[in-house]
Parts: C-alpha cells; structure tokens; sequence
C-alpha cells in the first residue's frame, strides 16, 4: 500500500520498521516536526489511495489540526476531491489555503519552462500559454471589453447617483450636491391651497378612510398584504381621489402619468463630476410649469447662505465611481412632448425585505431625482451653459412607504453648480408626516388591556389636505 | 304504518263524541267538514339517519348544510362554509389556448352569446358626445407610449406588455376625470389596479370511475382565478339589459364531453370567491373591467397557425370567464348562492385590448344556480353579448396616429357612461 506521508507510517507502525517495510517515495512535509527528523524521500508519489480512516481516528491526539490538514495539501491528487474520511470543514480548509502564486519576471533572465517537453516536469516554472482566440463569438464564453477598452471611457471618474443609492449624510449631501438651501416645512401658497375648504373633495374624511382601508385590509385574499401591495394601492387611490376633481379645476386635464422612465442629469461641482439617472418614480408632467413658489428677493438672499459641509466625509461617499459614463442630459422623453414640464415626482417605498430606504436615505433619493429631473429641463431650455435661471423652474415631490409621507418641493435658481457661491437653489421640506397612526388587522393587546384597536387609527386629515394641495398646485 | 299516522283526526276519539267519521254509508259523499285547529303531532317527526351510509341519510346531511347556509345571518359566514372544503378542482383560465374554448365555458357558466351590444350601449345611440376633447386624450396616450418615451430593449416576447399596460394605465384615469361631470357614479368609484377577481362553482356531475368511492356522484367543481389589468368598482348596481325572467334566442351550447378533455386541468387549493375588494368595501359592484390580450391570444401568432377564427374564440372565452367570475362573485357577495338564486340581475362590462385591437364584452347574470340539483328546474340563462375586435387606430407615424377609429373611442365613452337610472334623474 503506497502511504502519501511518513508521519501516517510512523503513527501506526514501530519506528524501527519504517525505512525497512516501506518502500514508498515520501513527499517532504518538511514543516511538521514529525518529519523533519526524518531526511528520507525526496520525491512525492502522487498516489491516489485515499487516507486509511483508522490512521486518522486512532491517533487524534498526535495530530494537531493544522499537521493533518497540511498533510493532505502536499499531494496534488487529494487536495481537489472530496475526502469522506474527514469533515467537510477541514477539507474546505484544504481547498482555502491553496494560494496561487504569481510567476515572478525577471528582466534579463527567461524562466525555463516545461513547454517543449509537452507534460509536466517537477522543478521546471510552468510556462504562460498563449491567449487562444476561438475564432467566433461565442455568447457563452464572453469575456466582453475591459473598461479602458469601452467607447464611453474617461479618465476623470464620475460619482453616479442611482435608485439604490443610500448617502451616508443623507439630506445635508443631497443639499451640497444639489448646491441648495433647505428650508423646513411647505411654501405657504400649497398651505393656504390645503386650507382653503374650497379645495376640498365631499366627505374627503370618509373617502381616505375607505381609501386607506381599502389599500392596507380589503385589496387581498389573505388576511393582510404586503407592503409591496399596499403601497402602489395607496398612493393610485389617492391619485384618483384628486383627479375626480377635474370638473371643479378643468386644467386637472392637461397632466399625465409616466411610469419606468428613465432621467439622466450630469453636472460638475466643484472638481467633481456628479450624475443622477435611472428610474426613480411615477412622473405627472404637465402642459404648463409650475408657478415659481420664492420671488426674486429670497432668491438673491440666498446667495449668504453657506452650504453645510460635513468634513472630513468626502461628498462624494457612497455614490458610485464609474470612468465610463454619457456626457448627457436627457428627461426621459423625446422632443415634442405634449408635457414638457414635470410636476410632481411620486417615491413609493414599497420594498418587503431588509434593504429598504429608512426615512432620512429616502429624503436624499427625493431631493437627487428631483433636482435631476428640473436641472435637465432646464439645460433643454436654458442650453447647457452653466448660469442662473431668470424664470426658475420648480418640480414637486412627494414619497411614501404606505404610512409615512415626505413632500418636497424644489426650485431650480442656477445651473451653475461649480463654485460654492453665487445663487443656491431652494428646498421647502416636509418630513414623515403621518396618514394614519396604526392600521390593524388585529387588535394589539398588552395585558389583557387592548392598546390598539383593530382597523384604522389615529387618522390625520392634515396630510391628504397637504397631498391634495400639492397636486392642485398650479391648476388652482 | 305511514298510512294509518295520516288519519289522526279521524281516529282519535274525542272530537266526534265516539263516532268514527266517515265511517259506514253516512261517509261517503259527504261533504268535507270543518277542519278544526291543527293540533301538533304527539311524535316527532320520523326522519332518516343522520350518519347511516345510506341515500337518505346523505340526502338529509346535505339539506341540513343547505338550511345552515340559509340560516347564516352574515354573508362572510355564509362564504365560508361554502368554500370550506378544498377538493380536487378544474381551473378555468381566462386566457386559454384551447380550440374552440368559448362553447365549453358557455356551458360550464351557462351563457348564451348573443353577438353585438345590448340596445342602450351601440354607438349612435343616445346624445351625440363631445369626443374632440377625449379623441386628443387618447391620441397623447397612445403617442406617448408609442413615441415619445424612450425605452430600453424589451424583454423577449414582452415588447407589447411594456407598452399597452401603461396605455391603458394612463387612458382609463384620464377618461374617467374626464366623464366625471357627466357620470357621477364614475366620481364615487374605486379603480383598482391588477385586483384578484376569483370565483367557486359547481356545476354537473360525474360518477367516480375508480377507487373506493367508484360509482359515488359527484359534483364538477370550477375555480376561475383572473387578474385583469384594471377595474372599475362602484357602490351602485348598472342596471339590467334585459328584464330576469325574459330569455333571449340563443342557446346555452351543452358539451356531453368531459371537461379534462378541453384541456382543462384539477388542482386542490383554497377556493376564494372575491371581486378585488374584501366584503367590508361598500364598492361591492363592478362596473367596468380593463383586460389586456397578453400572448396567447396575439393576433400574428394565431394567423400563422392558420387558427384565424380562434382569434375571436379566445377573445370572447377571456370575456365570459371573467365576467362571469366577477358577476359571481359580486352575487355571492350579496348573499345570493347556488340554493338561493339571485332575485335581481348583476350586470359588469369588460373591454380586451392588445394596444391596438379592442373588444367590448357587456355580461348579465340571472342565475348562479347552476349545480345539478339546483338547475333541475332553472329555465333562466346567463347572457353575454360582445363585439369583434376593432382597431382603434392604423398606425403611428412618427408623432401622428393615423387612421383613427371614433366608433371604437364612442363604445368606450359609452360604457363609462353606463349609470343606474337614480343617477341620471339626480343629474337632469
């Protein structure tokens, strides 16, 4: 029997036998101290036999883990395959420690290999094939082009923002990228549209309810659905709640709807290049713009703010770094639109799992796509030399997880973006307002005391009337 | 013994002072005397088993669930027990790639076809509508889809899928704020998109062939489970075509064929009855249904396959199917089932639509009796009327739609129109 080590002859049979009986060649495990007493063997023989499994139980004691392990590693046959005599982990073990070694180069000196020879020769450098070309494309073998080899390639890098993207700094990066001034709470014209009782649908309390409702309890089978369902149910409930009220404003009429469109912006900020695109949310475009909600006073007094910085974090933390990238700025739609103007951007946050957007990375997505969406009108309009707008362009936006609503409403002042000063664009922000507090389908009982009803609670009226008003924001 | 229980009046003693009636010569001819108060029987009633393997015993099993089911004061209650017990099932799809599917579903759901529109709803009739402004409504979606958005590479054999769902996603709201002021049930609607619309039924029987219940009867169940792209739903009935008891012409084609031999295929889950809302919405009625012909019924396909008559086979299967899965499930929501037929008819609608090609499809159902035992005597028939498929427009040219079809857009605006008469006397 061809035994692959010296130590497993040592381990079963007397000392004194060992250069007598056994007649194999013994790899060198030089490493082990069971070894290197023993100078015999130079050669390895890559025996196939698997381990005797009584070798291995019958003296545990004598192996520390690491002996047995690397034992296995020198003979190249066994350190493929699966060896049922040992535990997978040790086996994984094998299969990790095996590092590929780089071929060193040495300038002036050319490695003898084993490639005339035509088969492996121990001590001779294994040779560098050369590549093989098959001749045709295959599309199951496709290595594709490298990155410098693309038309697209650039060497300056440009940090992409897309619909995953989660910003470390959350609303303050999203404000320097976008070179913007927050300010906190909606503009007073979209607060006096929601107070005002004309604007109001017949029995708008009872309607929502139903809405709601319907959206979290009624619209499934089973006892209650996901959030990936009742979140779209929700806002198309609410959409059509507002939209039946075209005969009171007929200029409800001129909008429309678009879903999986695409925006792309691209703008330079300060020795960076920064870009936003990819799909982001339901576009309502419309036929006319969007009154300007800040007049020309707050404006030019934006121009003393100074924009947050949040040293030592790099602006440009967490957004993708690409070299290959379109220098272009495109709404999603081609030219000749009939809604040329974007209204109102709709976020739903309607993701199940453990990668969904938490309140403040959802902010930050709003503020982006939005300022993406304004700044690549207005390059269309305006050229794509950077200045600053005489006739500023403002797109709403409002995002949802079901319960929770952000509005937002942005105007774009400048597309000039480079420098820190000059004119800031302006931000109105209303954060995590709540439709409703809790919407069971059981009741929550603490102690034999019910918490929380079953059904809707905790209604608040406020948000649709804000919803609504941003929806009749120029038509009223 | 039966025969002596039913003489207890004159049997019993005390009422003629001793005397039999009728008994002798003095009791034939005479006329009947006076029926005194009935007195209630000193026996209760002789009934057959409950539990015995017997005919009788499961007859009275079943008319006691029947008399529970009656009994039952809540309709969710009375849905569950209907829809308790899953067995094996045929599942009827909508959309099917079957030959000839629309005879076969006609008869698993008893409907007659009658081909064109009910009176109240061809175009032409009634005032003549303003279709300028909505003709521009629906030229901006099409476009839109067609020719202004700009789009990636579809995936494989769903290139129509990622333009005629956001067309009708955009059309039907648009059309509905648009009809509002002349419908105000439109106002008061709920439009749900891709709801579940499911529906349970029995109808016919078979004897099993083999195994240890062979040569038991038993029922043929059915379970449609649609998802049509989008629905209107309202909390007020459309009114009917035609009265409940009135038939019409065309006959209910009866197939003596097994349904497997279709193709049709048993499956053992949970039967749901559901019209995309649960019972506690007070939208319980459906007004109008939005189906997109996905590709099993594509047209250039079918014409390949020299199948040009299924084209419109299939078109009407998917609209007898759905419709009468929503109508169904809209009765039942109601109260109304197999053993207590509707006392009223429910009417739905539903337009198929493959971008280009549109369908109407108006649906009345008069009866949900149809398990054997309960269509013994059950002259009513369901009635389905529908139209063939039109084009709605030749083709887009750049950012024009040519070849426009305004028969097609007045259907259409006249079935958003379709209100109860209470609505229209509020308007005028």
């Amino acid at each position: 029997m061809t035994l692959p080590c010296v130590c497993m002859v040592t381990s079963n049979v007397n000392q004194t036998r060992k250069t007598d009986e056994v007649k194999v060649q013994h790899p060198p495990c030089l490493s082990e101290p069971c070894c290197q007493s023993n100078a015999a063997g130079p050669n390895i023989s890559p025996a196939a036999s698997d381990l005797p499994a009584d070798l291995v139980f019958k003296f545990p004691a004598m192996w520390s883990g690491g002996s047995r392990v690397r034992a296995l590693n020198l003979v190249p046959a066994l350190s493929g395959c699966r060896l049922l005599h040992v535990t997978a982990g040790l086996s994984a073990q094998a299969q990790r420690l095996q590092k590929k070694l780089e071929p060193v180069e040495i300038p002036g000196l050319e490695p003898i290999t084993y490639w005339d020879r035509m088969h492996y020769v121990p001590g001779l450098a294994d040779p560098k094939c050369p590549v093989w070309d098959r001749g045709w494309e295959d599309p199951f073998h496709r290595r594709g082009p490298k990155y410098e080899e693309m038309p697209l390639y650039k060497e300056k890098p440009c940090y992409t923002f897309h619909q995953r993207t989660k910003m470390l700094e959350g609303v303050k990066q999203a404000l320097w990228l976008t070179k913007s001034k927050l300010i906190e709470g909606l503009p007073k014209q979209i607060l006096s549209i929601a107070e005002d009782p004309a604007n109001c649908i017949e029995d708008q309390d009872e309607r929502v309810k139903a809405a709601i409702s319907h959206a979290r309890f009624w619209t499934t089978t089973e006892i209650r659905p996901k959030r990936d369902r009742f979140c779209p149910v929700l806002l198309q409930d609410l959409l059509h709640l507002c939209r039946i009220l075209q005969p009171r404003f007929p200029t409800l009429g001129n909008r429309m709807l678009a879903e999986n469109y695409r925006v792309a912006a691209i703008w330079e900020r300060e020795s960076d290049i920064f870009r936003v695109c990819g799909l982001n949310g339901v576009l309502l475009s419309s036929k006319q713009p969007l009154p300007a909600v800040a007049g020309k006073e707050e404006i030019l007094s934006t121009e003393s703010h100074a924009l947050p910085t949040f040293y030592p974090i790099s602006p440009n933390i967490d957004l993708q770094q690409t070299h290959v990238y379109k220098e272009c700025n495109d709404t999603g739609f081609r030219d000749g639109y009939p809604f040329p103007y974007a209204h109102t951007l709709y976020i739903t946050e309607s993701s199940v799992n453990m990668t969904r957007f938490k309140p403040e990375p959802l902010r930050a997505k709003m503020i982006m796509f939005t300022f993406a969406n304004a700044l690549a009108r207005a390059k269309l309009l305006y050229g794509e030399e950077p200045k600053e707008l005489d006739n500023p362009i403002t797109v709403q936006c409002i995002a949802t997880n079901g319960r929770m609503f952000q509005f937002l409403v942005l105007q774009l002042n400048t597309t000039d973006l480079q420098s820190n000063d000059g004119v800031k664009n302006l931000i109105w922000l209303d954060q995590d307002q709540l439709l409703y507090d809790y919407a069971k389908c059981r009741p929550s009982i603490r102690k034999k005391i019910v918490q929380v009803p079953a059904g809707l609670s905790g209604y608040c009226p406020e948000t649709f009337s804000k919803f609504l008003a941003m929806y009749l924001h120029g038509a009223v | 013994m039966a025969a002596r229980s039913r003489w207890p009046l004159v049997r019993s003693v005390c009422l003629n002072g001793g005397r039999r009636f009728g008994a002798g010569r003095a009791g034939l001819g005479t006329e009947p005397a006076l029926t005194p108060a009935p007195l209630s029987p000193r026996y209760p009633p002789v009934l057959p088993s409950r539990t015995a393997k017997s005919k009788s015993a499961q007859k009275r099993r079943m008319e006691e669930f029947f008399q529970r089911v009656h009994d039952t004061p809540s309709v969710a209650e009375k849905l569950r027990l209907l829809t308790r017990i899953q067995r094996l099932k045929y599942v009827v799809y909508p959309q099917t790639l079957s030959i000839d599917a629309d005879r076969w579903y006609q008869s698993f759901t008893k409907t007659a076809f009658v081909p064109g529109l009910p009176g109240r709803l061809t175009a032409g009739s009634g005032a003549a509508l303003e279709l300028g402004q909505l003709k521009s409504l629906v030229c901006e979606a099409v476009l839109q889809e067609n020719f202004y958005m700009k789009r990636r590479r579809p995936f494989l054999y769903r290139e129509r899928e990622q333009t005629v769902l956001p067309l009708l996603g955009n059309l039907v709201p648009r059309l509905i704020s648009a009809l509002v002021a002349e419908n105000p049930l439109l106002g008061a609607s709920t439009l749900d998109y891709e709801p579940e619309v499911n529906f349970f039924w029995l109808r016919g029987e078979r004897t099993v062939p083999r195994g240890h219940r062979k040569g038991q009867v038993d029922p043929i169940r059915f379970q449609i489970d649609d998802k049509p792209y989008c629905q209107i739903r309202v909390h007020d009935q459309l009114p009917e075509f035609v009265p409940l008891g009135q038939s019409v012409p065309e006959d209910v084609p009866v197939i003596q064929i097994e349904p497997s031999r279709l193709p049709l295929f048993q499956r053992q889950y949970d039967n749901n009855i559901f019209i995309g809302s649960k019972i506690a919405d007070s939208s319980c009625y459906g007004h109008t249904q939005f189906h997109f012909a996905s590709d099993k019924l594509r047209r250039e396909k079918l014409i390949k396959d020299n199948l040009t008559d299924q084209i419109e086979v299939r078109l009407r299967a998917n609209g007898i199917a759905s419709l009468f899965a929503w109508t169904g499930a809209q009765a039942m929501y109601q109260g109304f089932w197999s053993e207590a037929d509707v006392t009223r008819p429910f009417v739905s609608q539903a337009v198929i639509t493959d971008g280009i090609f549109f369908s109407f499809f108006c649906y009345q159902l008069n009866t949900l009796a149809l398990s054997s035992r309960a269509d013994q005597h059950n002259e009513r028939k369901n009635i389905c009327w529908g139209t063939e498929s039109m084009r709605l427009y030749e083709d887009v040219e750049g950012d024009n739609v040519r070849g426009f079809n305004d028969e097609v857009l007045s259907l259409l605006v006249h079935f958003l129109l379709n209100r109860p008469e209470s609505i229209e006397s509020s308007i005028s």
